[in-house]
């Protein structure tokens, strides 16, 4: 019965989580876009969000872009099927991959065995605090991040377990890495059922070494 | 104390922590703190690693793992242990050893190893399928020119275009040689056409046909061109003569010799004539003085084929059969730029009519691109890939559109939008390759020769029924052009009011600064 109720409950958590996860991934993704002009400035407008103006696409081609991917994605978190999401940033030519923005999705399982004491729920401004931090990481990156020279564009892979169901809009892919790769990890948020952990790697510039 | 060791990995015995192979691994690392906890077990949680402490201290004292949770919570490096399925674990063992920045290499490495450990037997990469959406937004002006070209394509697709011609008419003995421009339409609304040795005129108002000049010897026409007001025409010569011919009299003005061979391609700028030679020189003449060479503009190694003076006579494109593309400033014999992105001769060349920087320019057989290039910052803006050699490009006046004629396989013209390089429509045009085009003074109708010995007229830029009031003036001289002998009487009453119109008309986007 109390396991019952549990289940439902924990059940729950995970769905609200993964929507609260989903809406930082496309924020997030949005943000990465704008921040490294892979989209021109003018396709983009403020949002207010996380008490940040976070820059999003009003492209109606990449909004729908987007949406299609983060559809699948959520479902996927909600099942508790993946494990990573990653922004792959490449030259459009060449196809190398140049930037790989990576977000580790860890399911933080509800201590079955603490039952009747549950950990208390995280509050929204100390969540709101803590993704706020990754957008600014993410604009700061900017100083750091190699200039793309070259016209970009960008792949959205996802690690997934392998029993997840997988719609045909997907395919299986390789890993995408950067060759000869600087990596800065940046912060880390959790919800209630979902850490994430954002790492950014980067080629690294040879003229500088 | 080995008992209180050997008791962790059984003593546990919750589900989660049945999982043994993982943990395998981590026994090197929870070897110690049993050995250390021994002394003074509530010390451990705190100096060592949380998910060790966890399960050695678990059992033996539930008050202590109370106060031990929080510490597994924030733990760094192995954010929940529970939580952790066999591919993370292991990922984060190896992070929490790595304590600095991971660097790619190192990253690579270990997900290879995971790989290999047969980690990734339940984990699978997967990508969206389709392509992010592209941004070809780096001209602005193509972006804010979109609109209107998107209604201009509307129209199109309203715009009936016959793929029939409007006329044919034979043309015996033309030359086919692709690099001989044989064929050019006056403001005056006369055809000239080079037919081997003699040059004939038609006139488009009134469907008369004249011998203008017959050439002697072995000599053959080898380029016509008409003055931008049609009032006369220059004929280039198979011997490297350069004749000029008052178009009003048929007679011939003078002839400027000088050229070591054959003239195959001329451009008027005013008072000035260009000749491109075999020999890959390019002369320009003032034809007004006696020593009519003025400059040499010599950067061409092989027969020039395409030569076309921007409409306000700043800069001369020239195309040659050694691939380049060189545009010339007027005020200098050294090229401003030259372009090697052709792979076979750059015969066609147009300048845009209604955007001054924009020329368009067509390979040859092996190339088959029409690039399209910003001539003031030397840009390539824009590239098609026509599938067959590029004989000729025209551009439309009244359309943001221009056709290129083509030779083998189809021997077709293509009708292209321009800045969206969308295809309207192909047109089988004939059964051989076709070599020259005009376009009609009043820019509704191409001309097209081919080596088939044909002379056709296409009726492609019709002119916009709703187009304000030089539109009637402009298809009466369409009509004229078209005239049968039945209606010459109302062509000829046409005649004075017409032409003049549509004079003005075309004369309009080629005026002089």
């Amino acid at each position: 019965m109390s396991v019952q109720a549990q289940l439902t409950k924990g059940k729950i958590s995970l769905a609200g989580s993964a929507q609260v996860v989903t809406e930082f991934f496309r924020y997030g993704i949005n943000s990465i876009l704008f921040q490294r002009g892979i989209y021109p400035v003018e396709d983009f407008e403020a949002q207010k969000k996380y008490g940040l103006d976070i820059w999003v696409s009003n492209d109606q081609q990449v909004v729908k872009y987007l949406g299609r991917i983060m559809a699948a994605v959520e479902e996927w978190l909600a099942a508790g099927k993946i494990n990573k999401l990653v922004l792959a940033v490449n030259a459009r030519e060449s196809r190398e991959t140049l930037e790989r923005w990576q977000f580790d999705v860890t399911l933080v399982e509800d201590d079955a065995k603490s039952g009747d004491k549950p950990s208390a729920p995280k509050s929204e401004k100390a969540l709101r605090m803590e993704i706020q931090a990754i957008f600014r990481q993410i604009a700061a990156s900017v100083s750091f991040l190699p200039i793309l020279e070259e016209k970009c564009t960008f792949n959205i892979l996802v690690y997934a377990d392998s029993d997840a169901e997988v719609p045909t809009t997907w395919t299986d892919s390789d890993p995408l890495h950067v060759k000869n790769a600087e990596q800065v990890r940046l912060r880390s948020f959790s919800t209630d059922a979902h850490r994430i952990e954002a790492l950014v790697a980067y080629k690294r510039d040879s003229e500088l070494c | 104390m080995p008992e209180h060791l050997a008791k962790t990995p059984f003593g546990a015995g919750t589900p989660g922590q049945a999982k043994a192979p993982p943990r395998g691994l981590r026994d090197e690392r929870q070897a110690r703190p049993p050995s250390r906890s021994s002394g003074k077990p509530a010390a451990v949680p705190s100096s060592e690693g949380t998910g060790s402490a966890l399960r050695v201290g678990g059992p033996p004292s539930p008050r202590a793992k109370k106060t031990k949770k929080p510490a597994a919570q924030y733990d760094r490096f192995i954010p929940n242990r529970s939580a952790m399925d066999i591919a993370s674990s292991q990922f984060s063992i190896a992070r929490a050893d790595a304590d600095a920045p991971l660097d790619g290499a190192t990253a690579a490495y270990q997900e290879e190893i995971a790989r290999a450990c047969g980690v990734s037997i339940n984990k699978r990469i997967l990508t969206f399928r389709e392509e992010a959406p592209t941004s070809d937004r780096d001209d602005l002006r193509q972006v804010y020119s979109r609109p209107a070209l998107k209604s201009g394509a509307a129209t199109a697709a309203k715009r009936r275009i016959l793929n029939t011609p409007e006329r044919v008419l034979d043309a015996p003995g033309l030359v086919d040689d692709y690099y001989l421009n044989l064929l050019d339409w006056s403001a005056g609304n006369m055809l000239a056409i080079g037919l081997d040795q003699s040059v004939y005129l038609w006139n488009a108002s009134t469907g008369d046909v004249d011998s203008l000049c017959q050439l002697e010897g072995e000599a053959y026409v080898a380029s016509v061109k008409w003055t931008s007001d049609g009032s006369y025409l220059a004929i280039g010569t198979s011997e490297g003569d350069v004749q000029v011919w008052d178009a009003e009299s048929q007679s011939k003005v003078r002839t400027m010799a000088g050229h070591q061979a054959r003239v195959g391609v001329m451009s008027w700028e005013r008072h000035l004539l260009s000749s491109g030679c075999l020999d890959g020189s390019i002369w320009n003449h003032d034809v007004r003085v006696a020593s009519h060479k003025v400059a040499e503009l010599v950067a061409h190694s092989n027969e020039v084929c395409g030569l076309a003076w921007r409409s306000d006579g700043a800069l001369l494109a020239s195309g040659g059969n050694d691939n380049l593309l060189n545009i010339w400033d007027a005020r200098s014999i050294v090229p401003k730029f030259s372009k090697t992105q052709h792979t076979a001769a750059v015969r066609a060349l147009a300048w845009s009519p209604w955007k001054l920087d924009l020329l368009a320019s067509g390979g040859g057989l092996h190339d088959r691109h029409v690039h399209f290039w910003n001539t003031t910052t030397t840009a390539r803006l824009n590239s098609i890939d026509t599938g067959s050699q590029v004989t000729s490009i025209r551009w439309s006046v009244e359309y943001r559109e221009l056709v290129t004629s083509h030779g083998l396989p189809h021997n077709h013209l293509a009708l292209w939008s321009y800045p969206s390089l969308a295809k309207i429509v192909d047109i089988p045009a004939h059964d051989q390759r076709i070599l020259h085009t005009a376009i009609s003074p009043d820019g509704q109708t191409i001309a097209t020769a081919a080596s088939d010995e044909s002379l056709k007229f296409w009726r492609i830029f019709e002119t916009r029924s709703k187009a304000g009031k030089h539109s009637k003036a402009a298809d009466g001289v369409a009509a004229a052009a078209a005239a049968t002998s039945a209606s010459m009487a109302a062509a000829a009453a046409a005649g004075p009011a017409a032409p003049s119109a549509g004079g003005l008309d075309i004369s309009r986007p080629y005026s002089i600064r």
